[in-house]
């Protein structure tokens, strides 16, 4: 598999903004990430999308009962 | 939900040429941030316009937020007179980008970008050096935490021993 960009780019210059975002990332997540294949990424993706959709759907029904 | 799979195979079954882009770009990249859809930047031309139209004509493309009952229809004359399309659909939301700040069109994109092969659908993904690059140019603050996890990962992914 192809997976190298054919032209590729200069480094990234560290943005201050960035860098201070970049100390609450967790890095745990990433490296099981990068575990998997890109199909088990986007099928973890579409397993959080269902997830994240019956949350709603329950905080809706919870609403309606109070 | 958006379903990857079956867009990614509806585009690649009509050998539509486009990049993946974006939260799903990322994703493909390793990112742990919930996207909710599928960016692409699609090429300009007559003949791939054509062959995007024929591809989500199956799924009732639609304006994403629109009220219903808008005199909307995506076909290849619509796509020519515009550029970028934020639709709904049977298979989830799709964004389609003609250019994105800070990258261009997909002329631009394609020598920045990788063949990947997601549920055995080969397509193109904009690489990790130049999806941060983009975002950095569109200059968004809701971007700088995305921004600092695909750094982080690209950092991550230097290490010894990880895919992609």
């Amino acid at each position: 598999m192809n997976l190298m960009s054919r032209d590729p780019l200069p480094p990234i210059t560290p943005d201050p903004v960035i860098e201070y975002y970049k100390k609450d990332i967790d890095r745990t997540l990433l490296r099981e990430n990068l575990k998997l294949t890109v199909t088990e990424r986007f099928e973890k993706l579409m397993a959080l999308q269902r997830f994240a959709e019956e949350m709603r759907r329950a905080g809706c029904r919870a609403r309606q009962q109070q | 939900m958006t379903d990857f799979d079956a867009l990614l195979r509806a585009l690649a079954a009509a050998d539509v040429r486009f990049i993946v882009v974006g939260g799903a770009a990322a994703t493909a990249h390793g990112a742990a941030r919930l996207t909710v859809d599928l960016d692409i930047v699609y090429e300009r031309s007559r003949e791939n316009i054509r062959r995007l139209v024929a591809a989500l004509s199956d799924s009732q493309p639609y304006l994403r937020g629109a009220p219903p009952g808008l005199p909307f229809r995506l076909d290849e004359e619509t796509v020519q007179r515009g550029l970028n399309f934020t639709l709904t659909c049977t298979l989830g939301d799709i964004d389609l980008l003609g250019e994105i700040a800070g990258g261009g069109g997909y002329a631009d994109l394609l020598p920045h970008s990788i063949v990947l092969k997601p549920f055995g659908t080969e397509c193109r993904c904009l690489g990790l050096s130049r999806l941060i690059q983009v975002k950095r140019a569109a200059g968004r603050p809701k971007d700088f935490d995305a921004i600092a996890e695909l750094e982080a990962l690209e950092q991550e992914r230097d290490e010894p021993g990880k895919q992609i």
